[in-house]
């Protein structure tokens, strides 16, 4: 069985390389407001005027590290297994799907319990959590699968 | 469905790793239709009755519940 849209297995670690260094970049923006002048873009204030502030320049910093960190997750979760047959196909089904629904339950509890201003950060997490679940819950039963009963 | 994977492997002395590079699978996919997990295509339950040189129903067995 083939699946078609898988992206080869080095993928898996170039993901990893790319998550890394945009997960820190993506923290030091969120809670330290850290950005780079060179990303700052001059015509700021004439897009960005639908915005809630008139003042605010367009920094691309925090595109930069959302772009790395979902093409770091995408990459990991799409890549193929090194020896991908049926059983990894029917893993990565169940993980995805488990993935959407507790998105979901996760998505449902958040929207009644954070109010707010908080609730961005909800939507901004949400943005991720879909992908997130599923490698954790993929890779778990791959390697629980490769554990037990040894022999 | 119950299977005799893992009595077959013993009568023919081979290792999990062994009998899942001889039918081209993962490991995890011997372990997992060992541990009665996963039950496997057609085309894998025919390689593998194929390699045992045995009926695919001599090795997978339907159970009351199936």
């Amino acid at each position: 069985m083939r699946s078609t849209l898988l992206l080869p297995n080095k993928y898996k670690r170039i993901g990893i390389i790319l998550l890394i260094p945009s997960l820190v970049l993506g923290a030091l923006v969120r809670f330290w407001d850290f950005s780079f002048d060179f990303l700052e873009l001059p015509f700021g204030k004439a897009i960005s005027s639908g915005s809630l502030n008139l003042d605010e320049q367009i920094n691309l910093t925090d595109e930069l590290a959302l772009t790395g960190i979902i093409l770091g997750l995408i990459f990991i979760a799409f890549a193929r297994e090194k020896q991908e047959d049926e059983y990894i196909n029917t893993i990565r089904l169940e993980s995805l799907q488990w993935a959407v629904l507790i998105n979901y339950v996760l998505l449902l509890a958040a929207t009644w319990l954070v109010h707010g201003f908080a609730y961005i950060d909800v939507m901004m997490y949400n943005m991720l959590t879909i992908l997130i679940i599923f490698i954790i819950r993929f890779h778990v039963v791959l390697r629980k699968n490769r554990i037990t009963n040894p022999e | 469905m119950k299977n005799t994977i893992r009595v077959e492997r013993a009568i023919h002395n081979i290792t999990q790793q062994q009998l899942a590079e001889q039918i081209g699978v993962s490991r995890q996919t011997i372990n997992a239709m060992e541990s009665n997990k996963y039950v496997p295509s057609t085309v894998l339950a025919l390689k593998i009755a194929k390699l045992f040189g045995k009926k695919v129903e001599e090795i997978f067995l339907l159970e009351d519940e199936d």
